[in-house]
């Protein structure tokens, strides 16, 4: 709706809301439609969400990498903590292929016959059984990654000590 | 091979599970440590933000894993079930909020770093403008010390130029574009006869005697600059005439507009007047040669005639006509050897004695023998004679002919007037060495216009028959040859104005007997 005459902007604003809240009873009454007020929300979203963020956190590692290699390059810490970017997304590849083959993986796949410790991974086995197996070894990513953070942590602590440019 | 083991896989995601809650918690610490060592460090605050993110992400994942292995061990799978959706949604949420920290912290720390490198910027050139505001107060110092050496520079000549100005004996003048006289020093105001105390407002048409030489004077200044040697006379306060030699300077602006002048002027009167004197003094000399040289040729031919007219006295009576007549010629004849032997006195070719004497005495010596002729015709004597007088060398009988001479012409100026004073005074004078006499008579003056030929012998303005006219040039040439001078004061009658008195006074100064000679000639 606009204002011809020429009046305040505040004026002509609350004209415009008074004339829609008359209006709409009767827009509502005149065209009834069916409403899904709530979307459902099924079991493969949680996994799907979780992968996305996988991928989230990946490129996030990707551009603080790219960051760093652009403009901190000076320096063990910084050095150490683009090592870190590049552990952590080796981690989240792992992790991102990892949760996918899970969901190609069967129950008769693994025998729990002798206890959980004694369980095995049963033959015979495809490319994607190892690749799950060895996927399920990700902290041997992921620890020395975050051993990574803490030793750059550290050095930079260390540096900021002794007054260095950073 | 037909199975794998499990365990590894356990054990890894166990054992890792707990080094990751350990090094993520130790991570955290460091980068704690960082803050608290520079709070204001953007970077930093990047790192602790997001190692407590990764650290809530790491406990989480790992208490998850860990508490998945236990229960899958202890046999509590279907809890597993049940807890497993909500540590799967919570380790996917913290992943999420772990990526924004690094994307939006990091973005914030982009923004640091420009901040950053502004501030750092910023500091280099707040540094660069330290040095730059440093270095100007070192030149500013340093100017200040320039400025002070200059102004004492300024001061000490303003101070040299200032001393030659007031103390110079020659006038300084500087005039305006206007020609007004801004400022004079005390030599020319002096000069001019006007009071330093209160110097009068004046222009150049005032100083200028004549107006061609004011015009020259401007001619010169604006065509050339300058005026070099100009000789010009000025007016004094009284009227009377300044003889100056001048040099002055046109001032002209950037544009090359007169702004003023600037000058010296030499007073000449002094110069003058030695130069007028010594013309005269050329002239005597030159008159005294001839007069000598005539009387020489004359002296010889008037002794023959005397001698004859002698001779010839004796052939004839004494009552007879011829010896009459020969005695007029001898009486003459003596009258022309007087009037030589006057020329010869003029010219310095007579004998002149040298002794000590007293002018005071010559003076006496003249009064007794004019005084009573003076009284007789109503002209009273003021004598103002020093005493003691120091002595003089000269010959008193030919001092006592000059005096005579002046006192004959005091008379006869004021024997026309029926009477007066004559005025005779003695004085010493030991700054230059002389002593004094001045004749002063009350008559009717010496007009200016023949005051310079008074001294030319046979000049007179007596009648025929009452002088030869050799009286002061004799008196000149005995004065001269005594190594004295004379000067001459005279008001004619048509000259004298107001209170003043017409008269003549003649100064004769002649030259002490030096102390040593006093001595050897007393013994």
């Amino acid at each position: 709706m606009t204002c011809f005459k020429k009046v305040a902007p505040g004026l002509c604003w609350l004209k415009s809301m008074i004339s829609l809240v008359i209006l709409l009873p009767g827009l509502v009454m005149l065209f009834p439609v069916q409403a899904w007020a709530l979307q459902t929300h099924g079991p493969p979203e949680a996994i799907i969400v979780h992968q996305m963020a996988h991928v989230f956190y990946l490129g996030a590692l990707v551009y603080l990498f790219w960051d760093l290699r652009r403009t901190a390059t000076r320096g063990r810490g910084w050095r150490m903590l683009q090592i870190f970017c590049v552990l952590m997304m080796a981690w989240n590849v792992l992790a991102f292929i990892g949760h996918l083959s899970t969901l190609a993986m069967q129950s008769t796949d693994f025998s729990h016959e002798f206890g959980y410790l004694s369980s095995m991974m049963l033959g015979p086995f495809s490319a994607i059984k190892l690749v799950h197996y060895f996927t399920r070894l990700d902290h041997l990513i992921l620890v020395p990654a975050l051993l990574i953070l803490f030793l750059s942590l550290r050095s930079l602590y260390r540096s900021s000590e002794e007054g260095e440019e950073l | 091979m037909t199975s794998l083991p499990l365990f590894p896989a356990i054990f890894t995601d166990m054992a890792g599970s707990g080094l990751i809650i350990i090094l993520s918690a130790l991570s955290l610490r460091y980068a704690y440590l960082l803050t608290r060592r520079d709070p204001d460090n953007f970077l930093w605050g990047f790192l602790f933000y997001f190692c407590i993110t990764l650290t809530i992400f790491s406990i989480s994942r790992a208490v998850g894993h860990l508490v998945k292995q236990m229960l899958l061990i202890g046999g509590q799978g279907e809890l597993w079930n049940e807890l497993s959706p909500f540590s799967g949604g919570l380790n996917t949420l913290l992943m999420i909020s772990l990526s924004a920290v690094i994307v939006f912290y990091h973005k914030g720390v982009e923004g640091y770093q420009a901040i950053r490198r502004k501030a750092l910027s910023l500091k280099e050139a707040n540094e660069r403008l330290n040095e730059a505001a440093d270095q100007l107060r070192k030149m500013n110092l340093h100017l200040e010390e320039r400025v002070e050496a200059r102004t004492a520079e300024l001061s000490a000549s303003e101070q040299k130029f200032r001393h030659f100005f007031s103390n110079s004996k020659d006038m300084v003048y500087f005039c305006n574009a206007e020609n007004r006289l801004v400022n004079m020093n005390r030599s020319g105001l002096e000069m001019l006869g006007y009071s330093v105390d209160n110097p009068p407002t004046l222009g150049l048409v005032d100083l200028f005697l004549h107006e061609e030489d004011l015009e020259q004077y401007f001619n010169s200044i604006l065509r050339d600059g300058f005026v070099r040697d100009q000789e010009v006379e000025f007016v004094k306060k009284d009227g009377s005439v300044l003889y100056v030699h001048l040099s002055a300077n046109g001032v002209f602006d950037e544009d090359g507009e007169f702004t003023g002048c600037e000058g010296i002027a030499k007073d000449l009167t002094r110069v003058k007047l030695m130069m007028g004197q010594l013309a005269g003094s050329e002239k005597m000399a030159s008159v005294g040669q001839m007069a000598a040289g005539v009387a020489h040729e004359i002296n010889t031919p008037l002794g023959v005639i005397l001698g004859y007219a002698q001779l010839m006295m004796d052939d004839f009576g004494p009552e007879t006509e011829e010896r009459q007549n020969l005695e007029i010629i001898e009486r003459q004849t003596k009258a022309c050897r007087k009037i030589v032997a006057d020329l010869l006195k003029f010219s310095r070719q007579s004998e002149s004695a040298r002794e000590q004497l007293s002018l005071n005495e010559v003076i006496r010596d003249v009064l007794a023998v004019t005084e009573h002729t003076l009284n007789m015709n109503h002209i009273t004597v003021h004598r103002h004679l020093t005493p003691d007088l120091p002595l003089v060398i000269g010959d008193s009988e030919k001092l006592r002919q000059v005096f005579v001479n002046f006192i004959n012409n005091a008379h006869h100026a004021m024997e026309e007037k029926g009477g007066g004073d004559l005025f005779l005074e003695t004085r010493s004078l030991p700054e230059s060495g002389e002593v004094e006499v001045m004749v002063r008579d009350t008559g009717h003056g010496i007009p200016e216009k023949i005051r310079a030929q008074i001294f030319d012998p046979f000049f007179t303005t007596k009648s025929v028959g009452k002088g030869t006219g050799l009286g002061l040039s004799v008196s000149y040439g005995i004065i001269q040859e005594q190594g004295g001078r004379i000067e001459v004061e005279s008001l004619a009658a048509s000259e004298a104005q107001g209170p003043e008195l017409p008269g003549t006074a003649f100064h004769v100064y002649l030259p002490v007997l030096p102390a040593d000679l006093t001595s050897e000639l007393t013994l």
